[in-house]
């Protein structure tokens, strides 16, 4: 019984190659970055009232009128914010697929950015349905209950930061190692890409504390955390979008495009 | 290399200096508050401004990079004095 | 006839590996937003935080101070030594560098211990909370510092680093004085500040 492969029976490695490509999908994925931000920002962020967070330590009546009187627009904010948060996981394809043209094909770190962008969406979507849920039923559940749903979602949100955290280590990481002389993504972002990292892990100091800059509406576990992540994502997006023409431009004088 | 020539054997020397100033001079009761504090926060912005300038080695740095640095300890000490001014004084 | 230049001999440049200055900013911007807040935090309640405050060791806190500068400075003379290609004398600078690094961590440590069995915990009020947090996430920083500069010394004793191969000590050599300084707005803001 064989154990491995004879040698020249295995899959050629051009049949792994990421060639041809589609530019234009590509493009318009790349795209969904700032979408998504846009999105999240103005829905969650702004509508929502996010930015910033109803405090931690409101107690539970206070969180039941707050969802009773902003009933409309956070249901407004936090369904369609729910919906196109989908637009991150379509980004971090795109991402993926230029960090594979520097680690190669099926890279193991372009794999991580790309379930870990498509990861990210959980906890993101639960959080706002769970809050959705908490201003859709503010007729039917008590102040105690509000303020339990207030929590399950933030606490989802913020603590399944490590997800995200693998996804900006892989892109770091690809893009800092890219050898062209002018960098498909220059190491300021992949430096910015660490900061965002090191500044989300304070944020498991949120289901302990209340008040103070590790509560989860605090200076470090809201402003700095979330800040840090929101200029990362266009950051990249900018590259990201300005690498795929290059691309096309060093497949072309490879002979390796669609029409050749 | 001797290193009591380099330079910042000398810078590390003044630093410690201006340290036991701060820690165990200006920190003392004989001292005005505001005279303290302001002192205080003047020396560390100073003792930043060095740590930037020559063992971070900023004062061959890029211009413009060098002159955003050199501001964060200075920006940093009026902030904080200015906040400590507009605080309320303790009973 | 006698030719005057005015050009730099050497070009203006920043150590370390391109970009980490980016991140180095960041840090220095963040911790600012962090000691603005806190004095905003201090107007609130000045009388409770310079009570807390008294609590605070001045002495050991002055002390870390001076090691941190002394670790500074020896991390500095390795990355002279580096220049001159004085690749003998490289790994003794960085020993010193890391060994300070850990001194500063066991007498944190130690500080963070006595507060506990005094009941006092980043819970006990809005000023401890501080205090803990502050020193918490630069204490993480010594600690990463300190690893670093411990890897360097590992490979600088196999001549890994030379004056054509020194982004790497340079950047974490910017690193740790970033550290050092950070330490330098935190122990006054903390343990000095007395109230009006």
């Amino acid at each position: 019984m064989a154990t491995h492969a004879e040698p020249g029976t295995a899959a050629p490695a051009s049949d792994w190659s990421p060639y041809p490509t589609d530019y234009t999908s590509w493009k318009v994925m790349a795209w969904m970055g700032p979408v998504f931000l846009l999105a999240f920002f103005c829905l969650w962020g702004l509508l929502a009232r996010n930015i910033s967070p109803f405090p931690a330590w409101a107690e539970p009546q206070a969180v039941w009128d707050h969802y009773k009187n902003l009933r409309l627009p956070i249901m407004i904010g936090m369904s369609v914010c729910l919906t196109l948060t989908a637009c991150y996981m379509v980004w971090s394809v795109a991402v993926s697929r230029v960090m594979e043209r520097i680690e190669g094909a099926g890279g193991l770190w372009s794999k991580m950015e790309m379930l870990g962008g498509t990861i990210t969406c959980a906890p993101i979507m639960t959080a706002c349905a769970i809050w959705l849920t908490a201003a859709h039923e503010i007729d039917n559940i008590t102040p105690g209950m509000a303020h339990t749903l207030y929590w399950f979602g933030w606490l989802l949100i913020d603590l399944a930061y490590f997800v995200t955290s693998w996804q900006i280590a892989g892109a770091s990481i690809v893009f800092m190692r890219d050898k062209r002389e002018k960098k498909l993504v220059p190491n300021i972002v992949g430096w910015w890409g660490w900061i965002t990292i090191l500044s989300f892990f304070v944020v498991s100091a949120i289901p302990f504390v209340y008040t103070g800059p590790l509560a989860f509406n605090g200076v470090i576990s809201f402003w700095i955390a979330f800040f840090t992540w929101f200029f990362w994502i266009p950051g990249l997006s900018y590259f990201i979008i300005k690498a795929i023409p290059r691309l096309q431009a060093e497949d072309a004088a490879a002979g390796r495009t669609n029409d050749s | 290399m001797s290193v009591w020539r380099e330079r910042v054997t000398w810078v590390w020397l003044g630093l410690v200096v201006l340290t036991c100033v701060t820690t165990w001079g200006l920190s003392k009761d004989l001292f005005r508050p505001a005279v303290a504090v302001v002192g205080i926060f003047l020396i560390a912005a100073v003792k930043v401004r060095y740590v930037m300038l020559d063992f971070m080695e900023l004062r061959n740095a890029p211009i413009p990079v060098r002159a955003v640095f050199e501001a964060w300890p200075f920006v940093v000490a009026a902030v904080i004095l200015g906040f400590w001014f507009a605080t309320p004084t303790i009973a | 006839m006698v030719v005057v230049t005015t050009e730099r001999v050497k070009p203006r440049r920043l150590p370390g590996v391109e970009g980490i200055w980016v991140f180095i900013g960041a840090d220095s911007v963040i911790f600012a937003i962090l000691f603005l807040t806190f004095m905003q935090d201090r107007a609130k309640d000045p009388a409770l935080f310079e009570a807390s405050r008294h609590t605070l060791n001045l002495n050991l806190g002055g002390i870390d101070t001076l090691i941190l500068l002394t670790s500074s400075w020896s991390v500095a003379l390795a990355i002279q030594a580096l220049k001159r290609d004085l690749i003998d004398q490289v790994p003794r600078y960085l020993f010193g560098g890391a060994l300070t690094g850990l001194m500063f961590v066991v007498s944190k440590s130690t500080e963070y211990f006595q507060k506990f069995a005094h009941g006092l915990t980043p819970g006990t009020n809005p000023f401890y909370m501080w205090y803990f947090t502050l020193t918490g996430i630069h204490l993480v920083h010594v600690v990463l510092g300190t690893s670093l500069l411990t890897f360097l010394w590992i490979r600088s004793r196999r001549g890994a680093y030379s004056s054509s191969h020194r982004e790497v000590p340079e950047s974490v050599a910017s690193f740790w004085h970033l550290v050092d300084l950070l330490w330098i707005v935190l122990f006054p803001l903390l343990y000095l500040m007395k109230a009006a």
